[in-house]
């Protein structure tokens, strides 16, 4: 790598640089043919153009003659973003035989002319200091190697819920090989234990067992039952997956045919029917369990040997099986982990009151298979003449915002099960808001409410108990107006999709990010929606939020085309601009391994540092970390950087208001202040940096050295940054800056952490307005003074 | 629609703007369960849709600011800071509103303000209380003197709490700061939107204690305690002094075996007690009390049904509106203390006042009703 | 206190007695000082605690309530009930520290014009003597 510096600083630079003018887009402010002029007058520059498009055919056309004519070796084209344009350029410039990454944009349209119109002079000056810290960093930009690693093609489902069967089932049949682990004895999750779907009524088992014994007996499906992930390491192509699987003292000689149970005298509560119903200490959970294998409790087991008495399998069953650490070495991992159900103890006398019970409870109750043979009753046997649901419960509160999404639906499916029943049943729903969006959900509400199941807009905040064990609802029917009294048999309440309770587990174990409401967070919430941030890794169900069936299915189906993409094309092929280590200087400290979001930094004693160039994400935290400035990341080199920093201050600078915006969200943000022609002072300059994990203290330093008059380190909001925790790195280290600001006599009121999302263009625009506002105030106070270094020394 | 951005303002801090109308707080709301025409999301709608005329309905002004309905709020809104600030935007429209015992309470405070008042108010101390200017501890007393004269027609001396305070205190070995010229706390001007009125009192009390030297102040009254605690702090920055009730001064006192009542002053009976909202629900000060109920000899205690976090307020706050709503909760709860206790302990002397007025307005609902530190001080066998 | 000092006096007066007293000075020419300011109300009774205190608060040297003799309240028993609620005032001015002379209350009659301007002589004296209302909150100069 140095050898390579030192033979590109012999080079002989040829720069040719492309000012668009986007119709009059740019050109209708800023004057083009002036900026031109300027940066003819740089050295190295061999050769400028003024361009009406550079985008169109004929302007790539025309820099690709260049590169051949002129023996150009940087290009730098100043227009638009280079989050709209860079792919365009990089393969132009590429297909002209020069290296993609000897290409630098400057952007001065969304920075400049769209925010700046009624400063045409002050707009054009900084289109020139624009496109001069590009071709300042043009001079430093060194070509890059493609980046390729190879992709194992199996991949890993964990969570054996609807959502995780379907996706293993589209894997199995693209033909990778699929392991599918499930933390329970049997595959199914929560589809299984419900009675009908809605609205159409439905038998949940009956759609969802064919599906869960076609991925038991897929050739290409290894299940992994009972079993739970230990580890998870590496990245996309090459996941290094520890599994643990639990004892179930049973060997894969159990045909499950049921003598054991029988036989067995210990008996305890079935988890899968939520307690309500009995099972035995050695048993299966329910009659379509996949795989058809008993378990056995050994928390409930007495060990009194019945069962392996009664067994016609030879060794089927082992008391001295113990838990058995699995690796396995995929490509691409789903993560289908499920949800859990909110659990509302304490809340309307649930776990205190006879007759309150949750959806998922009743569900049970009125299945064929559940523990009443599906009839619905009371705890005392009675069979209830009035049912009253009562919504939102553990929903849409200040501890969990969200919208669970299914409880509108699933109430009224359970109501309409009731009704159809038993059509003298008296049903009460309390709601606040009925939201059935989806599919024929609008059209069964309406059939419902022909049932004569009264909708009651108001839920009460308590229900009392009588002594009948009926339960009394006083409620304010918000729509009467009126606070009214009702006494029903029986309550059940619309409980919400929670986080799974391993969600934070999980989120560690695979270094994925969780959004606020605590489910996993996709690359994009819109566009990315199946994707993680971290490459490799899907989401699928209700894991990334609530989701009815159908919805798990179809995000499961696409979740398995995501994954099935790298295992395709066999190698993945990531951006180079990367890590890099100058062993020369490393000492070893592993500060940069420590902070690294994605381990993709190979610390061992001993042992020079290692990049695992797959699994770094080129956030460039690592270069900003490193004490002694071993680390790089290329194409944001501290000295790519820091060129920019002195072509943009090389003149009044402390007139100068200094950006360092991340790529993903305040750069964007910019970028969207620019669409949307969200004003701002002129005097603002930005320096893009991938994510503000690379903001470092010497590039502040730079900047307060060359006296700018204010800086701003900008990245994602805290909790969604995409390089996962770059930002939090970021703000600690420059907490860190801030005390230091005292001793080098800069005003604290010069430096500034924000954070701005890509939506937030407003918000950036009044933001840098108030900077300015401050810049000037101190200006005035004669605040705006350079740090001094050599300050220290004087006695 | 002028005044709408203070309007504004106070819909973002109370976090009003959250409110789905979901309707948990009429159906736990005291009012609401005796009057149909109040609603309280139903006043949070009218605000939140620009409907300002609301500021001067009655409505406003009949909430009992109890938080019954905030502990069950879903959408974390802080609906008594919401009605406090809003009386305070009604007052500024100059609306009135109906003030209880023909205002002469809410005269007294606005007159208490006037630094150059100089009060005589420590009459109930008798000879053989010992009590000091500067000290250590400070006895809160809240404005019961006044009380006193005002509430005379229904049986109450409130001040009998006072002198029951400061006899528990001489028992223990503290002799209390009570100061002469101490002035209203100021908490039914600050609820009733006068802020500027609260400010001058709370300057006055504060500048008082601090020369007092007091490094704890203890009261009787939990509506002088909120204010002490709470309100000050908000409005005057954290205080160098400790703000406790007495009743968790007598557990705490019970607590380290410093306080023992005497057996032979035994309370043969049931007793039931009322817990004050601004002590319970505003300050979570639940089991002190209770505490000690439950180490009086004799003293059986049987609960409300409503208790606690979900006890109902007496019927009235900041002496306003009071009316046949406020009636009808007295009424209720009454009819249900006679029906599990011979006698009813308070812990305000507020809900004392509001209890008793009730009992003389309606038939056959007479029972003894007692103040806390009262009780205590008669089961150390003090004649009060 | 200095002798430039002029009380201000509130006085409450019934319709039916010692209003109709004050007409008669009016009437006749009694002179009386000008400090006084009525507020006619048309009975004793009606006077409530608050009313005196508010006219304290807001800078009231002194307050008169006046009413017809004990017996002659034309609302039967009007009067006795003032008498009880000023009883209770004085006792809250006691605990307030406001001196209770600044309080009279007087039964005046519809034929006591002179007696009306009495009385007015007499209460701006013993006010003089006394000086200024000590709240000084909202007094207005």
């Amino acid at each position: 790598m140095n050898k390579e510096k030192k033979n590109e600083e012999k080079e002989e630079l040829r720069i040719g640089v492309y000012v668009c003018d986007c119709g009059s887009n740019i050109a209708g402010v800023v004057d083009c043919a002036a900026v031109a002029r300027e940066i003819e007058k740089l050295d190295d520059v061999v050769i400028v153009r003024e361009n009406k498009y550079t985008c169109s055919d004929s302007g790539q056309e025309e820099i690709k003659k260049d590169i051949k004519k002129h023996k150009l070796n940087r290009v730098v084209v100043a227009s638009c973003s280079p989050r709209l344009h860079e792919p365009t350029f990089r393969k132009c410039v590429e297909s002209a035989g020069l290296n993609r990454y000897l290409f630098e944009m400057a952007n001065i349209r969304e920075h400049c002319s769209w925010v700046h119109p009624k400063n045409p002079t002050e707009a054009t000056e900084k289109a020139k200091d624009l496109t001069k810290m590009a071709v300042a960093k043009a001079r430093k930009l060194k070509p890059l190697p493609k980046i390729q690693s190879p992709v194992i093609n199996e991949a890993l489902v964990v969570g054996g819920g609807v959502a995780g069967i379907q996706a293993a089932l589209d894997l199995a049949d693209m033909g990778f090989k699929t392991y599918l682990v499930e933390k329970e004895p049997s595959i199914g999750g929560h589809m299984a234990a419900l009675d009908k779907t809605f609205p159409t009524i439905d038998c949940s088992i009956c759609i969802l067992g064919p599906k869960m014994s076609d991925a038991g007996n897929h050739p290409n499906i290894e299940l992994l039952t009972y079993s739970e992930i230990e580890s998870v390491e590496g990245y996309i192509g090459n996941f290094k997956v520890k599994v643990r699987k639990k004892a179930r003292y049973i060997t894969d000689e159990c045909n499950g045919c049921g003598e054991c149970w029988k036989v067995c005298p210990v008996i305890t509560k079935n988890e899968f029917d939520l307690g309500l119903g009995p099972r035995k200490a050695i048993y299966i959970p329910f009659p379509q369990a996949v795989p058809l294998k008993a378990t056995i409790d050994m928390n409930a087991c007495i060990e009194c040997g019945l069962c392996e008495e009664v067994c016609e399998r030879e060794g089927a069953i082992d008391f001295k099986q113990e838990d058995e650490i699995i690796e396995l070495n995929v490509g691409t991992i789903i993560v289908a982990t499920g949800f859990t159900d909110y659990d509302p103890s304490g809340e309307y006398g649930y776990g205190e009151y006879d007759n309150v019970l949750t959806g998922m409870d009743y569900e049970r109750l009125i299945n064929a298979a559940g523990p009443t043979l599906g009839n619905v009753t009371r705890k005392d046997g009675k069979k209830p003449k009035s049912i009253a649901w009562i919504q939102c419960v553990g929903s849409r509160n200040k501890d969990n915002t969200h919208c669970s999404n299914v409880c509108c639906m699933y109430a009224m499916k359970e109501a309409m099960q009731i009704k159809e029943k038993y059509p003298d049943t008296e049903v009460y729903i309390f709601y606040i808001d009925i939201r059935a969006f989806g599919k024929d959900f609008e059209e069964f509400y309406k059939r419902l409410m022909n049932k004569g199941v009264r909708f009651i807009r108001g839920v009460p905040a308590e229900i009392k108990e009588t002594p009948e064990k009926n339960l009394k609802i006083v409620v304010e029917n918000t729509i009467l107006g009126r606070v009214c009294e009702y006494e029903v048999e029986m309550v059940v309440l619309s409980t919400g999709i929670m986080p799974n309770t391993d969600a934070q587990e999980m989120q560690r174990k695979l270094n994925i990010s969780r959004t606020a409401d605590g489910f996993f967070m996709e690359a994009h919430p819109k566009l990315r929606p199946v994707d993680t941030p971290t490459d490799g890794i899907y989401l699928a169900g209700c894991s990334q939020g609530p989701k009815d069936i159908p919805n798990s299915v179809s995000q499961a189906k696409g979740a398995a085309a995501s994954a099935a993409i790298p295992m395709i094309r066999g190698v993945v092929e990531p951006d180079s601009t990367i890590a890099s280590v100058d062993l020369d200087k490393c000492t070893n400290c592993a500060l940069c391994a420590k902070y690294c979001p994605y381990n993709a930094i190979v610390h061992e004693k001993n042992k020079p540092l290692k990049i695992i160039e797959a699994a770094c994400k080129g956030c460039g935290t690592c270069a900003a970390i490193c004490p002694v400035g071993a680390m790089e990341q290329e194409g944001f080199t501290d000295a790519q950087l820091i060129s920019e920093i002195e072509a943009v201050l090389e003149e009044n600078p402390e007139e100068k208001i200094l950006a360092f915006l991340c790529n993903w969200c305040s750069y964007a943000g910019a970028d969207t202040a620019g669409i949307s022609r969200f004003e701002y002072p002129p005097n603002v300059r930005i320096i893009k940096y991938m994510c503000s994990g690379r903001a470092s203290a010497r590039l502040v330093d730079k900047a307060f050295e060359l006296n700018a008059g204010m800086v701003l380190v900008s990245g994602c909001h805290i909790g969604d940054c995409h390089y996962i925790d770059g930002n939090y790195s970021c703000e600690e280290r420059m907490d860190k800056y801030r005390k230091t600001l005292e001793a080098k006599a800069i005003d604290p009121r010069r430096f500034h952490v924000e954070w701005f999302s890509a939506a937030e263009g407003g918000e950036f625009a009044e933001y840098m307005k108030e900077l300015e506002d401050m810049r000037k105030k101190l200006q005035e106070e004669g605040k705006l003074t350079p740090w001094k270094k050599k300050a220290k020394k004087k006695p | 629609m002028s005044n709408r951005s203070s309007i504004d303002g106070i819909i973002e801090r109370s976090r009003a703007y959250n409110c789905v109308q979901c309707a948990k707080c009429s159906s736990v709301c005291p009012l609401s369960g005796v009057d149909e025409s109040f609603s309280p999301r139903l006043i949070a709608e009218k605000i939140l849709l620009g409907f300002d005329e609301i500021l001067y309905e009655k409505g406003l002004w009949t909430c009992l600011t109890c938080g019954a309905c905030d502990d069950k709020c879903p959408s974390d809104v802080d609906y008594r800071g919401f009605i406090r600030e809003l009386r305070g935007k009604s007052r500024q429209r100059e609306e009135v509103w109906k003030c209880a015992h023909g205002g002469v309470l809410q005269s007294l405070m606005r007159m208490m303000s006037d630094s150059a008042l100089k009060q005589d108010r420590v009459g109930w101390i008798t000879g053989d209380m010992k009590v000091a200017d500067k000290g250590e501890i400070l006895f809160f007393v809240g404005c019961l003197p006044y009380f006193d004269i005002i509430f005379e027609d229904f049986g109450v001396k409130s001040t009998d709490i006072a002198g029951s305070a400061v006899k528990i205190f001489n028992h223990l070995g503290v002799t209390p700061v009570v100061m002469q010229d101490e002035r209203c706390c100021g908490h039914d001007l600050l609820w009733s939107g006068d802020t500027e009125n609260f400010m001058r009192l709370a300057k006055n009390n504060l500048k008082q204690i601090k020369k007092t030297g007091a490094v704890k102040v203890v009261t009787s009254c939990p509506e002088c305690y909120r204010t002490l605690k709470l309100d000050y702090a908000e409005y005057f920055g954290e205080q160098d002094f400790e703000v406790l009730h007495f009743s968790e001064y007598l557990s705490d006192s019970i607590n380290r075996g410093e306080l023992v009542f005497n057996e032979a002053c035994r309370l043969n009976g049931r007793v039931t007690y009322q817990d004050p909202c601004r002590l319970g629900r505003h300050l979570g000060v639940y089991e002190q009390p209770r505490d000690v109920l439950g180490s009086i000899p004799g003293a059986c205690l049987g609960e409300l049904e409503l208790n606690r976090d979900r006890a109902v307020c007496c019927g009235s706050s900041c002496w306003i509106n009071c009316g046949q709503s406020s009636k009808e909760i007295q009424k209720r709860k009454l009819e249900e203390a006679k029906s599990i206790a011979d006698l009813l302990v308070t812990a305000c002397p507020k809900c004392q006042i509001h209890l008793k007025c009730a009992m003389g307005d309606l038939e056959g609902m007479d029972m003894d009703v007692v103040d806390l530190t009262v009780l205590a001080a008669r089961a150390l066998g003090y004649l009060v | 206190m200095t002798s430039g000092f002029e009380p201000r006096i509130v006085a409450f007066c019934c319709n039916w007695c010692a209003y109709a007293g004050a007409d008669l000075a009016g009437v006749s020419r009694f002179q009386y000082p000008s400090n006084i300011r009525i507020i006619r109300v048309m009975c004793s009774g009606r006077v409530e605690p608050s009313f005196i205190l508010n006219a304290f608060d807001l800078g009231a040297d002194g307050v008169l309530v006046a009413g017809c003799h004990k017996g002659d309240c034309h609302y039967l028993t009007g009067n006795d009930k003032a008498e009880g609620k000023i009883e209770q005032t004085r006792k809250l001015m006691d605990i307030l520290g406001l001196e209770q002379e600044r309080l009279r209350l007087e039964w005046i009659s519809a034929s006591e014009g002179l007696r009306f301007s009495e009385v007015m002589r007499e209460f701006v004296e013993e006010l003089k003597k006394r000086g200024p209302n000590p709240l000084k909150r909202k007094v207005v100069s």
